[in-house]
């Protein structure tokens, strides 16, 4: 056989990092339910297992250093699961409360920041806050840095658009 | 200063009767006084900058300043620019012509005027002159003799005086020697003029630049420079999301941004959606090959990371060894109870990224054994065949990732 020499991914890439760690949480979903049903009910809850694999492995493949990334981080671990006893859950609620109201401060600064800006704030008004909704963590943040996250963002969205593409292909008969 | 002014007129309407040569004699004598001090005092500049200004016409006056002069002559209107193109004309022959208008004396006043609020900050003097009237004539020498307005206010902060400021204040006694009186003109030509950008130079500032006819006070100028980061920014979100070439305009943009994110989190969603279904129907196919690849793929061990890939590498023999399997006629109840004993397997060689090679392959193979030797075989076979498919399929997925 004639051996040649592969272009050899780069390990280090965000698609290789995501892709490996995105594998490996779909593998053990798969692992721990092998006699899985096909009744709806439970592929939604593989569909809701498997969506939050994905963002976890995206977001650790960023590894906080971006906001958008610990936001994510963050959210899915607090993230209400049914699993979950109730000393953790009244932790997560207060987290929660902590969180909200850091939030508010946040949005307090960011909307005098916004306002002040004059008219970059005032022509963004709408579609500003839309993007902050979209782009997690956005909220507390004034408008270069979220169309900076904005661009990260839609950076790792396509990648793992894509890699998850190419494993639904494969899984596909 | 002005008060000194105010002497020169006086003194020489005073001397009326003196005669014309008699006036221009003295005149030129304390302007030649006044040219002494002039390094010294600032103040005293006013008569100096004549000769200045003088050198300035002969010298620094090239075509393109000419052209700018003469377009200056299209906004102030005539006379006055009349004055000054004769004010020249007549300054080498200062000592030597007879004849003095009144109005040059008056002229030459309120070029001294000008002047010297210009040799003011010129001379990179703080205090300046605020006469409202002369701010905007300056700035509007500043537009139309080509450097930016934006240097003028900022001169007053400056203390380089290097060659370009050097330049600049040359070229400054030059346009404030255009004075005008209609001042209503400078605020509407100012829009009209070229958007010749001048630099400004501070020592310890961050360097920007401020166009001509905008306004160039420390809060504009940081809103400016703010705005182009920002329209930075969006060209290169206009690069990452496709089809957005054509769109001009911010909001617009960000429309087309926001729908792209919508988008892509519904793909994410659908693609999950989609795998899990996948994954409930094709149950655990792919883990079977688990244990083989990554025992028989010697790349898997170098890329500990790659040791997800490998179950995705299997796909192709999967097919394969389906097919063998199928072709040995081997049923799903079997299939069933080697992939209950391979995930097991699977779940080891997952957990352990590192190579156990031999092992997971002698499980494996030892599971196989019992259950049908044909089978077994082929599907032995085709593994075996799959080793030396390796690196062309490891090549081949690794094109489909990228």
């Amino acid at each position: 056989m004639n051996k040649y020499n592969p272009p050899r991914m780069n390990p280090s890439s965000l698609r290789s990092r995501f892709a490996t760690r995105f594998l490996r949480t779909l593998s053990k979903i798969n692992a721990q339910k092998p006699t899985s049903s096909s009744s709806p009910t439970e592929i939604f809850r593989r569909y809701r297992r498997i969506k939050a694999a994905a963002d976890k492995s995206m977001a650790y493949s960023v590894r906080s250093r971006r906001t958008w990334s610990r936001a994510m981080l963050w959210k899915l671990r607090t993230r209400p699961c049914g699993r979950r006893s109730v000393k953790t859950s009244t932790i997560i609620k207060s987290r929660e409360a902590r969180k909200t109201r850091h939030e508010k401060q946040n949005k307090n600064t960011t909307t005098t920041t916004t306002t002040t800006t004059g008219e970059d704030g005032v022509v963004f008004g709408v579609e500003a806050d839309e993007l902050r909704e979209l782009v997690p963590g956005g909220e507390a943040m004034d408008l270069y840095n979220l169309l900076d996250e904005t661009a990260h963002y839609i950076k790792c969205l396509t990648t793992q658009v894509q890699v998850m593409k190419k494993i639904a292909d494969f899984y596909s008969p | 200063m002005l008060h000194r002014l105010e002497s020169l007129e006086s003194c020489t309407y005073d001397r009326m009767d003196m005669t014309v040569l008699e006036r221009q004699a003295a005149r030129f004598k304390w302007q030649q006084q006044n040219y002494v001090v002039q390094n010294n005092n600032p103040v005293e500049l006013c008569a100096s900058s004549v000769p200045q200004f003088q050198g300035l016409v002969g010298s620094n006056l090239g075509s393109g300043q000419m052209v700018e002069l003469k377009r200056l002559e299209v906004f102030l209107g005539t006379d006055n620019f009349q004055e000054f193109m004769n004010f020249p004309v007549t300054g080498p022959e200062f000592g030597d012509s007879e004849k003095l208008d009144l109005l040059p004396p008056e002229a030459a006043a309120d070029y001294c005027i000008s002047r010297t609020s210009s040799c003011q900050m010129t001379a990179l003097d703080t205090a300046v002159m605020k006469e409202e009237r002369e701010d905007m004539i300056l700035e509007k020498m500043e537009s139309t003799i080509g450097s930016g307005r934006g240097s003028f206010n900022k001169r007053k902060a400056e203390t380089v005086a290097d060659h370009k400021s050097k330049d600049k204040k040359i070229k400054g006694e030059g346009e404030s020697e255009v004075k005008t009186k209609c001042s209503t003109e400078i605020s509407r030509n100012s829009s009209k003029e070229n958007s010749k950008a001048s630099e400004v130079q501070k020592p310890d500032y961050i360097h920007v630049r401020a166009r001509r006819g905008q306004a160039t006070d420390s809060h504009s100028l940081a809103e400016r420079a703010r705005r182009e980061k920002l329209s930075k920014k969006m060209k290169c979100l206009q690069d990452l999301v496709p089809g957005c070439n054509k769109i001009t305009g911010k909001a617009g943009m960000l429309d087309e941004i926001i729908n792209y994110v919508q988008s892509l989190q519904r793909q994410v969603e659908f693609l999950s959606m989609k795998i899990a279904a996948l994954n409930s129907s094709v149950e655990n196919l792919p883990m079977k090959e688990f244990p083989a690849y990554v025992a028989n793929f010697p790349a898997a061990a170098k890329l500990p990371e790659m040791a997800g890939l490998p179950c995705f590498q299997l796909n192709p023999l999967q097919k394969e060894s389906v097919n063998c399997m199928l072709n040995e006629t081997m049923h799903p109840p079997q299939t069933e109870g080697i992939a209950s004993a391979s995930v097991s397997i699977s779940e080891q060689s997952l957990s352990s990224s590192s190579m156990t090679q031999l092992q997971p392959f002698s499980t494996w193979s030892w599971n196989m054994d019992p259950q049908d030797t044909v089978p077994g075989n082929g599907i032995i076979s085709t593994l075996q065949e799959g080793i030396q498919y390796q690196m062309p399929l490891f090549t081949f997925l690794q094109d489909i990732f990228q």
